[in-house]
């Protein structure tokens, strides 16, 4: 048995260097369809970052009533602060909102109106971890009934806004990585039976001789394994190297998955080995 | 061994074999003679599976046309040695390589199969050629490799689809020589032939075929 495999195994390694110009075609084809692919990937990866980007940067802003002393606000602080979603809660007394006012409008109201009319706020960062939309929107209906609460003002609206762009984007990227795996598998399916057409007479005498059709599959699959393992690994390599790249010349902070190598390669190992099968079923009867 | 009921086979050219009625021993030596298009080679496509017959039933070390699943057509070629006209040699393989070819296929060891390739070397005066390539072999010496690639896996039946037509009748002798001494040995030989002289004084039984018909036993 081993000794079968091993003659499988060399049959398509010597496959594989016989045939140099098919083989570099289909790499090449592998390595455009999985750049494409494996940048896909990263981009996708980074719209999850994205969304954590936008949700820790959401606040809401709790505007007490008139009557709420400072001691007051320290108890609703800590109260408001035992909750799991919330990170921090910031204290913006009058004084405050008056220089916030200033720096905004360029106006001192106080000067203007003799008194400052502007309300004592929370503003009530959100921890990025645990964050819940639901559980949010369930806090701030319980915080608008607060006595102490004069109103609440809610962004969480933008948050489903954009969270709707980039779902869309999702399904684009789905169906774009969709299609690539189509063009790839009838790319590497077309040059296996080019290759099977090309050794019709290896494989005729091959099934002459007593060969099942799984002893005939094999070097071809091996073939196959190879192309997509040099095509996608070259792919990684260019993907990798050029968001490194990026990064550092556009001072991003693009992430790469740790496993994209992994993705990649599996990816196009299975549509490798898929793309042979499927043309080696319509050719061996 | 092998056995034909009433087979029936129709090319779509109007041509075939009718009504065939065989039998062939285990240890059997049988010419199928006659013109061309009188359905020799159409009798040995039968043996292997190549082709299947549209009416009657083909019965084979066993497997019966009937009844055999395609996946399941190696099981009976790993026990067939076919001969071709054309021998079907890989070009790009020596002569070893293409006699190693069907073990490898058996799944043998590199030791086993060295010493069973060096046998049906020996066999058919090849051993000085182990390492040529076929295009370096004239006609008769490629189809002495043709011979030992199909007798190397210890066949049950060899079947030889007009192995001397291509050659000269010293090596059209040679090539039967060797065929009657792999049946003296006890493998079934069939094979079918358009050259009435070379086997003319020959003891073994002639089956001939006209038309696809058989006229004479």
């Amino acid at each position: 048995m081993i000794d079968k495999i091993a003659f499988l195994f060399s049959e398509g390694l010597k496959n594989f260097l016989r045939n140099k110009l098919t083989n570099f075609l289909c790499i090449v084809t592998i390595l455009i369809n999985f750049t494409i692919l494996g940048t896909f990937f990263v981009v996708g990866f980074n719209t999850d970052s994205l969304v954590d980007f936008f949700r820790s940067k959401y606040t809401f802003e709790i505007f007490l009533n008139d009557d709420v002393s400072l001691e007051q606000s320290t108890v609703i602080i800590k109260q408001i602060e035992s909750n799991s979603v919330i990170s921090s809660t910031i204290l913006i007394d009058k004084e405050k909102s008056a220089d916030i006012f200033l720096e905004e409008f360029g106006e001192d109201v106080v000067d203007m109106l003799g008194y400052n009319p502007l309300p004592m706020s929370l503003k009530v960062s959100l921890e990025k971890d645990n964050f819940d939309l639901n559980k949010v929107e369930l806090l701030i209906n319980d915080i608008e009934n607060y006595d102490f609460v004069d109103s609440v003002e809610y962004r969480g609206i933008y948050i489903d806004s954009i969270e709707d762009k980039i779902n869309l984007f999702i399904f684009f990227f789905l169906i774009s990585v969709i299609g690539i795996v189509f063009i790839s598998i009838q790319m590497i399916s077309n040059t296996v039976k080019l290759s099977m057409s090309n050794r019709s007479d290896f494989i005729e005498i091959l099934q002459y001789n007593g060969a099942s059709d799984i002893f005939i599959k094999i070097p071809f699959f091996i073939e196959s394994i190879l192309q997509s393992i040099i095509g996608s690994f070259i792919a990684f390599l260019l993907v990798n190297y050029s968001f490194i790249v990026i990064n550092s010349y556009f001072n991003l902070n693009v992430q790469i998955d740790n496993f994209l190598w992994a993705w990649m390669i599996g990816l196009c190992l299975i549509t490798g080995i898929y793309a042979s099968n499927k043309a080696m079923k319509k050719i061996l009867v | 061994m092998v056995e034909f009921k009433n087979i029936t086979y129709n090319y779509s050219s109007k041509s075939g074999i009718y009504n065939i009625d065989l039998n062939i021993q285990d240890d059997e030596f049988c010419f199928l003679v006659g013109p061309t298009g009188s359905g020799k080679s159409t009798l040995l496509k039968l043996l292997y599976f190549d082709l299947f017959p549209d009416k009657g039933k083909v019965n084979v070390l066993g497997y019966s046309s009937k009844k055999i699943k395609k996946k399941d057509i190696y099981k009976t070629r790993k026990k067939i040695g076919v001969i071709f006209q054309d021998y079907k040699l890989l070009k790009q393989r020596t002569v070893y390589e293409n006699i190693a070819l069907p073990l490898h296929i058996n799944g043998f060891g590199r030791k086993k199969i060295s010493s069973l390739v060096n046998e049906a070397l020996e066999l058919t005066e090849l051993s000085r050629y182990a390492k040529k390539f076929p295009n370096q072999l004239s006609g008769g010496e490629q189809q002495r490799v043709c011979i030992a690639r199909a007798i190397v896996k210890n066949p049950d039946i060899i079947l030889a689809d007009e192995p001397t037509g291509n050659l000269d009748p010293t090596a059209g002798h040679r090539i039967l020589r060797i065929l009657e001494q792999i049946n003296k040995e006890g493998t079934c030989v069939i094979m079918a032939t358009h050259n009435y002289k070379l086997i003319a004084e020959k003891p073994y039984r002639i089956i001939e075929l006209d038309q696809g018909r058989v006229v004479s036993e």
